[in-house]
């Protein structure tokens, strides 16, 4: 029988798919899908935990609205970041990153 | 009731919204900074005129109690300031002022709905909303330094902010309530980390994600980059503001969900205790090698986080102490925010005529630009904690707040990093100080700069020399709900 | 019974394409394992019982933010390599999996209190949208709250992109 436990673990998979691709990759979009697959996992959790914990009241799923929200909002700001880039380096690395490189 | 509550918050978006359209209206920018200020210094009366009432809201979301308003006058205090000290850099900003003015209004906005809400969605997303606006402004300068700083700002604030949103769902799973009276009522049950081990995972992931925007090691890589890249004003802004804002969440949501449970806050009393010691040891030492005063800085800010965040352990360690505590973090912020601003206003005048951020540029600075010396000289004096400066009170009080909670051996770290950072902010004042200078040709600065320093530096000063008059004040700051 | 295969097979499609976003080199096919990534996830919100959910997922995740996903791919020319490993190929990957392995051990030790299940699902927009907009027992605060920070995008996504 699946249950909670399935739905977390599976988020805590995504949740480090999403991390280890944030740390080990230089593309800047890659990076941020990487961001988007962590919000994801993140949402797994929270729909998991209102279907099981509070299932009366949904709060889990109002808040996997609000991440949804930001995820798209951190996207469009990232993209014109990205492309303003593009626009002073014309290369063809756009955004290439090294986020662990100080 | 809900619209007065919201006054300062909602004041700041309307003005907002305002600037962009005056933006089309106007062909005199200098306008839109006026407004602006307007807009802030009304949010500041708004908080004012609310000074002394307690209000829930919103589905107990809102809460509005003297810790909260504190929070709104000193950001807003703070944006006043970084406004004044915009106006020399502005026709950088290539025709976009209005977007420049109304992002910082939002960004003070999402600071101001930080300070005052008890729900982890509401703190997310205002939060979110600060950061954003942060990440955008990083980038506002559109050259190469500023669009890295922005994108690299951007993408380990999402990254960080993905991992506090993780446990904020963890802590959600496991008392299943996003209030933080919820949080607490279900803490209040467990007696020991066996009970439920995924909260303490949670917390953990609350911490990493919360210590990015404090910038607290290890989540400090940040914040050299960005210092550097971003404009200076917004750098100002982000060591100052933007810090003091997660200080307000984390102490009140650290406080109110899990700081009553003996066995669970003392945990986390001596992590932030070990980051606390790690982090100022860190951001002092590597400040010393830094050739570039913006860099520099940002690793000082670094060692100040660390200061702080003694303030933290101290509450964490032992409940009763959290009065003081409190008190103590809340006049450091006001302290380090008054005299940082100071230095950084001070540098972006300096920065301007030289164009470089280089220490080395500085030498003999007194003779260019006596005044803005004298200020820099004054502020990186508060820095290191020396009298008769806010900084010096503000240090002794905050340790003497971890001293009552047992934590000698921090203290003591506390102090030898203050000796070591002595070294390299005053190295800065003797370049300017004692250096040849490289050319004879005097500074100019505009005038609301010089009002914007002026004001930092006589606020530091009377921190210093008056400290009791807002020690008062800062004493009498409690939680609504506790 | 169904609904355990289609966890299973929609986990399966879920951690595969995610797996396949950071671990291949083409930035495209990088792109459109995402979606498939995205589309298993809002099955799962539908065995969860989050019909709506599911729905504004495929709206907002394969809609929106993977078509701007897509655009910026467009900036890069190689997009067949392009998405080289950093120096932390190693270090992150050991990183990562002691994490998860730690995730999982606190997840599999954790008495979980699970409410009663025997409640009969519904179909969840309207509770939604009342949970959101009311004043006394809702979220109106975040919500209004996401307006500004919207607003605030917007202007930055205008601000940065535009040329003066």
């Amino acid at each position: 029988m699946v249950g909670l436990q399935h739905y977390i673990i599976l988020s805590a998979v995504l949740f480090c798919i999403g991390l280890y691709g944030a740390l080990a990759k230089r593309n800047a979009v890659i990076i941020l899908m990487s961001i988007e697959i962590m919000l994801n996992a993140a949402n797994v959790a929270l729909v998991a935990f209102s279907r099981y914990v509070t299932p009366q009241l949904l709060t889990g799923q109002i808040f996997a609205v609000f991440v949804m929200t930001v995820a798209a909002a951190e996207v469009a700001v990232g993209l014109a970041i990205i492309i303003a880039l593009y626009r002073q380096k014309e290369k063809v690395d756009v955004g290439e990153v090294d986020l662990m490189k100080w | 009731m809900i619209w007065a509550l919201l006054g300062p918050e909602l004041l700041l978006a309307i003005f907002a919204l305002a600037v962009i359209l005056l933006d089309l209206a106007v062909k005199q920018k200098g306008v839109l900074a006026v407004f602006s200020i307007v807009g802030l210094l009304g949010s500041i009366g708004a908080s004012l005129a609310l000074w002394g009432t307690n209000g829930i809201a919103l589905n107990n979301m809102l809460v509005i109690d003297k810790y909260a308003l504190f929070f709104d006058v000193l950001f807003a205090a703070a944006a006043i300031l970084v406004i004044l000290a915009s106006t020399d850099y502005v026709e950088k900003l290539k025709g976009f002022q209005g977007e420049y003015y109304a992002l910082i209004l939002l960004a003070t906005t999402g600071m101001m709905f930080m300070a005052s809400t008890r729900e982890l969605v509401s703190i997310y997303i205002s939060l979110e909303l600060t950061s954003i606006s942060l990440y955008i402004l990083a980038g506002f300068l559109k050259d190469a330094k500023s669009t890295e700083a922005g994108l690299k700002y951007l993408l380990l604030g999402s990254v960080s902010s993905a991992v506090l949103v993780y446990g904020m769902a963890l802590v959600f799973g496991t008392t299943g309530g996003t209030h933080l009276g919820v949080i607490w009522n279900a803490v209040k049950g467990l007696n020991g980390i066996a009970d439920n081990p995924t909260l303490i995972m949670g917390i953990v992931f609350l911490v990493a994600g919360f210590g990015f925007k404090i910038a607290t090691v290890p989540f400090q890589m940040w914040v050299p980059d960005v210092y550097e890249g971003a404009p200076t004003p917004v750098t100002a802004y982000l060591s100052v503001a933007s810090k003091a804002a997660g200080f307000a969440v984390i102490l009140r949501v650290f406080f109110e969900a899990f700081g009553r449970a003996p066995w669970l806050s003392q945990s986390w009393g001596m992590l932030f205790a070990i980051l606390a010691a790690i982090t100022m040891t860190v951001g002092n030492v590597v400040a010393i090698n830094q050739t570039n005063i913006k860099r520099l800085l940002a690793y000082s800010s670094i060692a100040h986080a660390g200061y702080i965040m003694m303030g933290l352990a101290a509450v964490g360690l032992m409940e009763s102490q959290l009065a003081l505590a409190r008190s103590g973090i809340l006049f450091y912020l006001a302290g380090y925010g008054l005299t940082n601003l100071g230095a950084f206003i001070a540098i972006i005048a300096i920065s301007n005529n030289t164009g470089s951020d280089l220490i080395d540029d500085y030498k003999g600075m007194v003779r260019r630009a006596p005044v803005l010396s004298l200020g820099l000289a004054f502020t990186l004096i508060s820095l290191t904690g020396l009298p008769p400066t806010a900084g010096f009170v503000a240090k002794i009080y905050l340790f003497n707040a971890a001293l009552q909670s047992g934590l000698l051996w921090l203290v003591i770290v506390g102090v030898l990093n203050s000796v070591i950072s002595a070294y390299y902010y005053l190295r800065v004042v003797k370049t300017m100080y004692l250096g040849e200078p490289a050319s004879t040709e005097r500074l100019s600065s505009s005038g609301p700069l010089r009002v914007a320093l002026t004001a930092s530096c006589f606020g530091v000063l009377f921190l210093g020399v008056l400290p009791n008059t807002v020690i008062q004040v800062t004493e009498a700051i409690k939680f609504l709900v506790s | 019974m169904g609904l355990a295969i289609s966890f299973w097979l929609l986990a399966a499609a879920a951690v595969g394409s995610a797996l396949a976003v950071v671990l291949l080199r083409n930035v495209f096919r990088a792109a459109l394992l995402l979606i498939s990534c995205f589309f298993a996830i809002a099955g799962l919100f539908v065995t969860l019982g989050a019909d709506f959910l599911a729905m504004v997922q495929v709206l907002v995740y394969v809609g929106a933010i993977a078509v701007l996903l897509l655009l910026a791919i467009m900036l890069t020319r190689e997009a067949a390599t392009g998405s080289p490993f950093s120096r932390w190929r190693i270090g992150g990957a050991i990183a990562s999996v002691a994490l998860l392995a730690a995730m999982i051990a606190v997840f599999r030790a954790t008495p979980w209190k699970v409410a009663d299940q025997s409640v009969v699902l519904k179909p969840t927009t309207a509770e939604l949208g009342a949970r959101l907009l009311t004043p006394e027992s809702g979220f109106v605060l975040p919500f209004e709250i996401a307006s500004v920070l919207l607003l605030a995008a917007v202007l930055g996504a205008i601000v940065l992109v535009k040329e003066k």
